[in-house]
């Protein structure tokens, strides 16, 4: 953990634990189901760090990405959180002025 | 002993008995002509938003037909039963594995994952035993305490076929982390389960019965290679076939040498484990599927299509494609690929020359999104 800096509470609680050993109670999912825990930079740059590598157009892989809450910094995550989000909206490419940002309920 | 003489055959009797056996004979065969299957046709099953099934007739190059399926959706993993008449869905944001009749079109199998205060995600891995009596279900439970989340283990869940509208597990069998993709060997005595190594695994059970290294491959000069498994897509030929992308140690970051992409093949059939590089890493590749006739081609998609030869390990052709696609299957004579997901066409190419061939646009244009593409035998 040398070279990571926690920058909020749960990386905070994670490093402690470390520190710790009892790393597993705050083990995060290792699979891509748990939300935030790919590390891919986003629709930004590709491997390469240029934009030929992203998928073309964009739009083609919205739903490929919200679908499986791959980046729910960028897109709300529709598994766990806001299922809805994009219901009304089956085609990124055309129906995409529907949607909607999103904000945490109260 | 003789015959009473109204009994005896006239000439002409002769004659319409003779006739009367050809009419029969005429007509059995007849019968037994029509009684045979007539030669079954490919078709793709793939899905669109919202929650809808497709099976898309190739040969006519359109979609024949479509299925709503009730509640939520979108549908990612798609199996379908041996016999082609029962699609296996995953919906209902990864939570429920529906069973859809592809000739009445009715619901015949659900099954909801979660249950009380443990919620159940499927992270890709659907598989259907050979014999279509099991339907294997990875699955990655986590208990919602009041305040905080216990990640529980992963598990294949494993339900029969005749479970009906409410099924439930006959039995869970362990799995390792980080596991997506699940396959069955050809004789259907292993699961093999695709994580970070090849784990196979007693269907009945889940003891392991072996471990093949491909993330902790013991490779002079090479890191850990990154296999991105998401499609499983391998009737057709029978082999597990996915990219990885690895990096070399022994060569300076900046060289394009240093990057390499390779494919990892796993012969469902006799077990056998390859893998092997085929060009310093230029563009990216999502999934892959085996040619079933030339067994060393492999085709590859993303924003390009590619064709590989096994054989050799040389990339053999890349073309552009209209956009992204995420998934590739093949049809059984080895002659067409077909790419899919994302956006709302199948695309339709030449093995040979990867010449853009047809396209099947499906009705409505929603998204494919990330579902996947099987072909099925009807």
């Amino acid at each position: 953990m040398k070279h990571l800096k926690p920058i909020n509470e749960k990386a905070r609680q994670l490093d402690r634990a470390a520190d710790a050993g009892t790393l597993d109670e705050v083990r995060p999912m290792q699979t891509v189901a748990g939300c935030a825990t790919t590390f891919d930079p986003g629709w930004e740059t590709d491997p390469f760090g240029g934009v030929a590598n992203l998928c073309q157009p964009m739009e083609a892989d919205l739903y490929g990405c919200s679908d499986p809450c791959w980046w729910p910094a960028q897109v709300p995550d529709t598994i766990n959180t806001y299922p809805d989000w994009n219901a009304g909206a089956p085609s990124a490419g055309r129906d995409w002025r529907k949607l909607q940002t999103v904000f945490p309920k109260k | 002993m003789t015959v009473p003489y109204a009994m005896r055959p006239k000439a002409g009797d002769w004659f319409m008995r003779r006739m009367a056996f050809r009419a029969i004979t005429v007509l059995a065969v007849a019968f037994l002509v029509g009684a045979q299957p007539v030669a079954a046709k490919e078709y793709i099953l793939t899905s669109v938003k919202p929650n809808t099934l497709v099976l898309a007739d190739l040969a006519a190059r359109k979609v024949a037909r479509t299925y709503k399926i009730a509640g939520p959706g979108p549908v990612l993993g798609i199996a379908p039963s041996p016999d082609g008449k029962v699609a296996y869905v995953v919906t209902n944001h990864w939570g429920s594995l529906v069973g859809i009749d592809l000739d009445s079109g009715k619901e015949v199998f659900h099954t909801d994952f979660s249950e009380g205060d443990l919620r159940v995600r499927n992270i890709f891995g659907l598989e259907v035993s050979p014999d279509g009596k099991e339907i294997f279900v990875l699955q990655a439970p986590v208990r919602i305490g009041r305040s905080e989340y216990h990640v529980e283990d992963t598990r294949i869940a494993v339900y029969h076929r005749d479970g009906g509208l409410t099924a439930k597990p006959v039995r869970f069998l362990p799995v390792p982390r980080r596991t997506t993709y699940l396959l069955f060997s050809a004789d259907g005595s292993k699961l093999y389960a695709v994580n970070w190594d090849v784990t196979a695994l007693d269907p009945q059970d889940g003891h392991v019965l072996g471990v093949q290294k491909l993330q902790h491959w013991e490779r002079p000069n090479y890191a850990e290679p990154d296999v991105f498994g998401v499609w499983s897509q391998f009737e057709q030929s029978g082999v597990f076939v996915s990219p990885y992308f690895v990096t070399r140690t022994d060569l300076d970051p900046k060289d394009p040498a240093a990057a390499k992409t390779g494919l990892v093949t796993l012969d469902l059939k006799s077990g056998e484990l390859k893998t092997a590089d085929f060009e310093n890493t230029s563009v990216v590749i999502f999934s892959s599927v085996v040619n079933p006739v030339r067994r060393n081609e492999v085709f590859s998609v993303y924003s390009t299509l590619t064709k590989t030869d096994l054989a050799t390990n040389a990339l053999v052709k890349r073309v552009n494609l209209p956009h992204t696609y995420y998934t590739i299957n093949v049809s059984g004579d080895g002659k067409e690929v077909y790419t899919a997901g994302t956006q709302n066409d199948i695309g339709i190419y030449s093995t040979d020359t990867l010449e853009k061939l047809g396209e099947i646009k499906i009705p409505g244009g929603a998204d494919q999104s990330i579902t996947w593409v099987r072909v099925v035998k009807r």
